[in-house]
């Protein structure tokens, strides 16, 4: 490949075009941004009375947390039930993660009115709210993420004290870590119980935290396997695929019950009916039900296809794309009927958007080029191979 | 009106035509709602199914301009169902009266009518009386056919319900449930009240159309009792003070004529003229000579007529809103005053009154905004400098911004005072006339052409240490004082024929007096000032609440709320009756209660004579009848007739006389009308009104809240003629007549719908005429369609039928 | 003791006076319109429109019906918003209302997430969209008013006593009474039960589906749906944990510990 390297002490950073093109996204989101925050958000986004929470809510909070969730799902896979062949990927995992939930918080602080006032929520505690868990949890988890990181980061950067501080400190971190999410990722969800009479029942449930929790979780193993394709790919480098077919088994049986429970969720409340009406909604509800959950799990359940690479990596992106679909179901196309009016985002609103997820792209390729996140390749693969013995014997 | 807002809760059944108080007067809403809320009925009559009609137990649509047949088919029907009030009929009006044998209808025509210059006439003698010498004759059986019942029974009986429902367009089903409904208010006990404003006045032939709403509350005994009347809601919050103060061309204050010197040369012959032998008219000349004591104080003398000479007087032609616009069109008249008025939005066919203004040398306008008339010179269209009248805008206090009195429907004078100070150089309406006239006196000091009347005006309202004028002053001089020692006047019976009082309103007499027997300091001010709330009858009856003109009488024709032996119609609503021994009078009785000399109570049957003391003959008028002094004659029949309306689709169904033949029309530019059932323009128009703007909109349209409730102009079609032209809600359209046309947002709503006439559907459309070109919110302006024809009583121009064409823009 | 205001739908006559009232005495400038077929303009609630009367223009077979129905904040007996605010922007206060801290109290914490929109079961509050720093807005029941033993504007406004304000305890006996004694009224106080009832109740002539009213709804309070849900939470914290803990402490016994180290490094140039 032919590229600039640009090098500054010890760090590096590779200058392709597709990264100018990021670089310039950035770019526009940072005169975005400058709009927003002197003009308003009335000047810069679509939102209105009718549709108080738009992109940055419905894609940027609610899908970057969800997408994140990988890294919650692989420490409890890795660190607490130590499959120990899932370990390769569980530094990609986090570091994703914690980008996931900065462009998550970022895009809250761009979202709300009164930003000069965020720090408030940590004195003013209106705890009767949901949101209140949410705020909490997301604050605490990316605190503890950023201590999670840490231990690669000082890898690098040498503190020794620090260095011990945070691997005595690590298992209070990860397990808090997995506490964490499992409670705002369910929250996510427990916002929308108050839109009791706006979301469509065919999202609208009382176990629609759990629905968020439980898509978040396995959203994780498919998530990991779809980005580290990409990575290995960018790379050039030999693809976990062996770590991936496994690792998504248990997506598969997740999504299963998950599947069941759906089923069972929209008969107790007599709404199953609903979804074959041939609605707006029902459409939508269908393609997000067969599309992210029944697909995939057909293609995960058969083993030619999950142990193939590119079937793997398809699958995965499907089950990636159904939760985003049932994310952008719930937060759109649900509350549509009950809320009137129309919202498509507008340029300004994509821009800082896309501005965003490029920062993430650049920033998750800075650290996998300077930290070591990605396994070592001929160590890793033996290892895949010796654990997939191990399993099998 | 007869009775009161207040008085709205007293009645069982409602009868609204021709009227939308839920956005016109709101208020009086209030009060329906409170008679509705008792179980009240309402039948709301419209060509609109309007708020109004929203909350009615029956809706009654109808094709503008068919109000007459509408009624006439009411009374048919009170009649042939004998559902109307016997008793009241034959005592109380006249029915039982004979016409005389001349007297005779053919055609859509009475008897009299002569053509004179191409001009059609009535020489009304015909429609008088039979006397013997000086009595009246009376068939109290009702059965000789000259009587007014059998002509009234006859008359009417061409007017069937199939025959109404082929006229108005209104379902036969829906016109015998509106009837059955509304006769029910024809049992003694029970009251109907008949509510309309200018949906049934603004036609060419307006006062028939109010002369059967009259028919109508007398055939079913509605009239001087609690909860029924006739009860006109004024089109303008003070229109009423505005009327009372003589701001009809041909009435000076009080109602007292104006002074006509082909009929009245001197004080002697206008009282001559203008007297009556009976009636409360019979006191004229004390109401006159009090006038003019009013205005030329020492100066009008017993010897020199009370200088009746210095009275302007008419030369037996008309001078109202519309002649003067035909006499500016004709360069007859060189200035303008305009004075709260906007005639540029508000006259009828606006597009060629403001073109005769510009033919005015100098035009003063007095309001509160630059209005379209002050701003007339430079409207779309018209190029400034072309224009040479000279304008000038004077501007005007709000009325929060004064002080003073304003008049309501229910004749309550009532005292505001200012809340803020006017802003910038505004002042008072009562300011500029002061000073005007002070200017005026000015330049005739040095001299001119018969300076006596201007010279010698009282105008002594200066208060020292005040720029206003004192209004105390002026308000005692309006209430009447003893010329001797001032002393302020409780009651216009002391005024007095031989100057020794002087009185500027005669009907406000008592309006500004202290009740000396008044013991609570706070209700011890001049009546106008009073705000007590005491109601000792629970019939809504506030006796000192203000000061309801005459002499602060709650309800006029109270003699009428029980039956000839002074017994109440309805034992549990008793209002004014005999207790056996005397009046019993929770309000001001409206007939000789006490004998004015003995002072001793004049019992039931001799009361009973003369129900109505303002008719010379003392009974309310089913027929009309010629000779009376003092009396309204009808200008086209002594009963009304149905007539289409100047511009109509239809020919007329009832009669070969198309329209009112007496109708008043004008020449060269007001000429231009639609020919009966025009190709050209196939719809019926009717103006309007939207709660959001009031009147032409000067002060509502400059409002940014109500600009905000009612931001554009636009005309209310029918879904079926939207889908006929293609008009989708909102779309910009042009609606056009034989005078203009103008360019609106197009409202589709089922409010209005087609109605079958003569077979046919007829489409409506509702305009409203409250935009303009000037203030915060602009459009075009409604009455520049309208025509420019008028009744010939009044001259009320025909704003509420016309016809239109309508196409996309 | 709480106030409320009985709105009766048949009485009233589409005068907006109180929408008039309501601007006029809280402030609120007037926007700028465009023409509405219905009349009813603004269009919706917004920051700067508190309150609207909607026209209902309902066309049954030959036969028509038209109702006013004001709209504005129903100030919850347990409010949505109140509950949903994660700074407690929002107060019910001893009188009824429903007031939004920041502008009413000048006690400001709202940091404008706005999820009081997106929980608010009649869609109450409002964002001021076009300003730098946003305030929610929405009808505030004229508390200041009240506390000084006025009526709320609009309903001082009321020409026809469609609108009834005074004790909610008397109001909605009344709105009983008057239902009970006559059979034009739909058998049904709005507010009464909505949402865990509310100090604004309706009573109608017309079913209130026609009349833009959601009906068909719960009868539970918004904040009892959330906390129904929220009272797991320090279950779910500890008992997770504690089965995390367990987990982990087994597993770290049971299994090899890698030395991760040696597993990643950073991606090298291919040079």
């Amino acid at each position: 490949m032919n590229y600039k390297i640009w090098r500054f002490g010890k760090w590096q950073f590779r200058l392709t075009t597709t990264r100018y093109v990021l670089m310039a996204l950035v770019a526009i989101m940072v005169v975005a941004a400058i709009f927003r925050f002197v003009l308003g958000l009335g000047a810069v986004t679509n939102l209105s009375d009718e549709w108080p929470w738009g992109l940055w809510i419905g894609f940027d909070l609610l899908c970057g947390i969800a997408l994140a969730g990988g890294g919650f799902s692989t420490a409890l896979i890795v660190h607490v039930l130590h499959k120990e062949k899932y370990a390769p990927i569980a530094r990609a995992a986090l570091v994703t993660s914690l980008l996931g939930y900065i462009i998550a918080l970022v895009s809250l602080l761009f979202d709300i009115g009164r930003w000069h006032n965020c720090w408030r929520p940590f004195f003013y505690w209106g705890y009767h709210s949901v949101l209140f868990e949410v705020f909490w949890c997301i604050a605490l988890y990316t605190l503890v993420q950023v201590l999670e990181f840490g231990d690669i980061f000082f890898e690098r950067v040498k503190s020794r004290p620090l260095k011990v501080f945070l691997e005595k400190a690590m298992p209070f971190l990860l397990i808090l870590g997995i506490i964490l999410p499992t409670l705002h990722q369910s929250s996510l969800g427990s916002l929308f119980v108050v839109a009791v009479d706006k979301l469509n029942p065919l999202w609208w449930s009382m176990i629609i935290p759990f629905f968020f929790v439980w898509s978040a979780f396995f959203l994780g193993p498919a998530m990991v396997t779809f980005e580290g394709s990409l990575a290995a790919r960018a790379y050039g480098r030999q693809p976990e695929t062996e770590v991936y077919q496994s690792l998504v088994k248990v997506s598969m049986w997740m999504m299963i019950v998950y599947l069941i429970v759906k089923i069972i969720d929209l008969n107790y409340r007599g709404v199953f009916s609903l979804a074959f009406n041939g609605s707006f909604e029902s459409n939508m509800f269908l393609l997000e039900m067969i599309g992210g959950i029944i697909v995939p799990i057909i293609m995960y359940a058969i083993p030619s296809i999950r142990k193939s690479q590119q079937g793997v990596a398809v699958a995965s992106f499907l089950v990636v794309a159904g939760v985003v679909f049932n994310r952008a179901n719930v937060n759109f196309t649900g509350m549509a009927k009950a809320v009137g009016g129309s919202y498509f985002p507008g340029i300004w609103e994509w821009a800082i958007t896309l501005g965003f997820w490029s920062f993430l792209v650049l920033a998750y390729c800075f650290i996998a080029e300077n930290f070591g996140i990605l396994p070592k390749e001929e160590h890793a693969v033996s290892h895949a191979a010796g654990a997939q013995k191990s399993i099998a014997g | 009106m007869t009775n009161h807002f207040e008085d709205y809760v007293n009645s069982d059944y409602f009868l609204i035509i021709g009227a939308n108080p839920a956005e016109a007067h709101p208020m009086a809403m209030r009060h329906i709602g409170k008679a509705k809320a008792k179980g009240a009925k309402i039948i709301v009559v419209d060509p609109r199914f309007t708020k109004t009609a929203a909350h009615a137990d029956i809706y009654v649509p109808l094709r503008p301009g068919t109000d007459i047949p509408f009624l006439y088919g009411l009374i048919n029907y009170a009649i042939q169902n004998d559902l109307y009030q016997h008793e009241y009929v034959l005592n109380y009006t006249n029915a039982s009266y004979l016409i005389s044998p001349d007297y005779s209808f053919a055609d859509g025509v009475f008897s009299g009518l002569e053509e004179k210059d191409g001009k059609l006439s009535y020489n009304n003698k015909s429609w008088s009386y039979q006397t013997d010498g000086e009595d009246i004759q009376k068939d109290p059986t009702l059965q000789d056919p000259q009587c007014v019942w059998q002509i009234m029974k006859k008359h009417v009986s061409r007017y069937d319900i199939k025959t109404v429902s082929n006229v108005t367009g209104t379902p036969e089903d829906t016109l015998k449930k509106a009837y059955a409904l509304y006769c029910k208010s024809g049992k003694p006990e029970v009251s109907g009240n008949l509510i309309y404003v200018l949906g049934i006045t603004q036609h060419s032939y307006g006062s028939q159309n109010t002369r059967a709403t009259c028919m109508v509350q007398l055939l079913l005994g509605n009239v001087g009792l609690p909860g029924g009347g006739l009860n006109p809601q004024r089109g303008q919050s003070n229109v009423q003070g505005a009327c009372d103060m003589g701001m009809l061309w041909n009435n000076v204050t009080g109602y007292l004529k104006v002074p006509d010197a082909t009929k009245h040369a001197t004080y002697e012959e206008y009282l001559k003229a203008e007297t009556p032998k009976t009636g409360y008219w019979s006191n004229t000349p004390k109401f006159m000579t009090s006038t003019l004591k009013a205005w030329y104080g020492e100066k009008a003398t017993k010897e020199n007529g009370f200088c009746y000479d210095w009275l302007p007087k008419t030369e037996g032609k008309s001078h109202s809103h519309m002649d003067s616009y035909a006499g500016l069109e004709e360069g007859e008249i060189k200035g303008v005053f305009c004075w709260a008025e906007n005639p540029s939005v508000a006259g009828p066919d606006a597009y060629h009154e403001v073109k005769a203004l510009e033919k005015a040398e100098w035009m003063v306008c007095v309001d509160v905004f630059e209005n379209e008339t002050a701003a007339f010179w430079k409207r779309p269209g018209a190029n400034p400098a072309d224009i040479k009248t000279e304008v000038f805008l004077l501007p005007a206090a709000h009325i929060y911004e004064k002080e003073g009195t304003r008049t309501n429907s229910s004749r309550d004078v009532q005292w505001r005072w200012k809340s803020v100070e006017p802003p910038g150089q505004a002042k008072s309406d009562l300011w500029i006339a002061d000073r005007l006239f002070k200017a005026i006196r000015k330049e005739y000091a040095s001299g001119g052409r018969f300076t006596d009347p201007i010279m010698n005006l009282t105008w002594n309202y200066d208060k020292p240490g005040q720029d206003e004028p004192d209004l105390e002053k002026i308000a005692i001089e309006l209430n009447g004082f003893k010329v001797e020692d001032g002393t302020v006047l409780g009651t216009f019976a002391d005024l007095k024929d031989d100057g020794s009082t002087a009185c500027g309103v005669w009907i406000y007499a008592g309006y500004y007096y202290i009740d000396p027997k008044e013991t609570d300091p706070l209700l011890k001010v001049p009546a106008t000032k009073r705000h007590g709330t005491e109601d000792k009858t629970g019939l809504a009856i506030y006796p000192k609440w203000t000061f309801a003109w005459p002499l602060n009488r709650r309800i006029v024709y109270n003699r009428c709320s029980s039956n000839p032996a002074g017994q109440p119609w309805n034992p549990k609503r008793p209002y004014i009756f005999w207790d056996g021994a005397k009046w019993v009078t929770p309000d001001v009785p409206d007939f000789g209660a006490k004998d004015a000399k003995t002072k001793e109570p004049n019992p039931p049957e001799k009361t009973a004579q003369a129900p109505f003391i303002m008719t010379a003959d003392g009974q309310a008028h089913f027929f009309v009848p010629s000779g009376l002094i003092s009396t309204s004659q009808m200008k086209e029949g002594p009963m009304p007739e149905h007539y289409e309306p100047v511009e109509s689709p239809v020919k007329n169904p009832i009669s070969k006389q198309q329209s009112n033949p007496v109708a008043k029309k004008w020449k060269g530019e007001f000429s231009k009308l639609a020919e009966v059932g025009s190709k050209d323009f196939p719809y019926v128009a009717t103006t309007v009104h939207y709660i959001e703007h009031y009147q032409t909109g000067v002060r509502t349209r400059n409002s940014p809240y109500l600009v905000e409730l009612m931001p554009e102009q636009f005309a209310t079609i029918s879904p079926s003629l939207a889908k006929q032209l293609g008009i989708k809600p909102g779309d910009d359209i042009i609606v056009s007549s034989a005078r203009a046309e103008i360019n609106c947002k197009a409202n589709v709503l089922p409010i209005v719908r087609p109605l079958v006439v003569n077979g046919s559907p007829v489409e409506i459309v509702s305009l409203p005429w409250s935009w303009g070109f000037m203030g915060l919110s602009k459009g075009a302006i409604g009455n520049e369609l309208t025509p420019f024809v008028a009744c010939p009583n009044v001259t009320v121009p025909e704003y509420k039928a016309f016809l239109v064409n309508i196409r996309k823009a | 003791m709480p106030k409320g205001v009985l709105v009766d739908v048949s009485r009233c006559i589409g005068c907006r006076s109180c929408q008039v009232a309501c601007k006029s005495w809280n402030d609120l400038p007037a926007t700028p319109t465009v023409f509405s077929n219905n009349w009813d303009n603004p269009p919706s609630l917004n920051a700067t429109n508190w309150t609207r009367v909607g026209y209902h223009l309902i066309e049954k077979g030959d036969q028509l019906k038209w109702r006013f129905v004001k709209t504005q904040c129903m100030h919850c007996e347990e409010p949505a918003c109140e509950s949903a605010c994660f700074t407690h922007s929002f107060v019910k206060t001893e009188s009824g209302a429903v007031i939004y801290k920041p502008t009413e109290l000048n006690q400001d914490y709202c940091v404008g997430c706005r999820y009081c929109m997106i929980a608010c079961p009649f869609s109450v509050p409002k964002f001021e969209w076009d300003k730098a720093f946003p305030f929610v807005r929405k009808c505030k029941f004229c508390y200041d008013r009240i506390k000084e033993g006025v009526e709320p504007a609009c309903v001082s406004a009321c020409l026809t006593g469609c609108l009834k304000f005074g004790e909610k305890e008397e109001l909605l006996a009344e709105a009983h009474q008057r239902i009970d004694s006559n059979p034009n009224y739909i058998k049904r106080v709005y507010g009464e039960k909505e949402y865990g009832g509310t100090s604004w109740m309706y009573i109608s002539d017309v079913p209130f589906e026609d009349l833009g009213f959601k009906t068909n709804v719960s009868e539970k309070s918004i904040p009892s749906y959330s906390w129904d849900i929220l009272k797991w939470t320090p279950g779910i914290f500890v008992g997770w944990g504690a089965i995390l803990t367990a987990l982990y402490t087994y597993n770290k016994r049971r299994a090899e510990v890698h030395h991760e180290e040696e597993m990643y490094a950073p991606v090298q140039d291919e040079e």
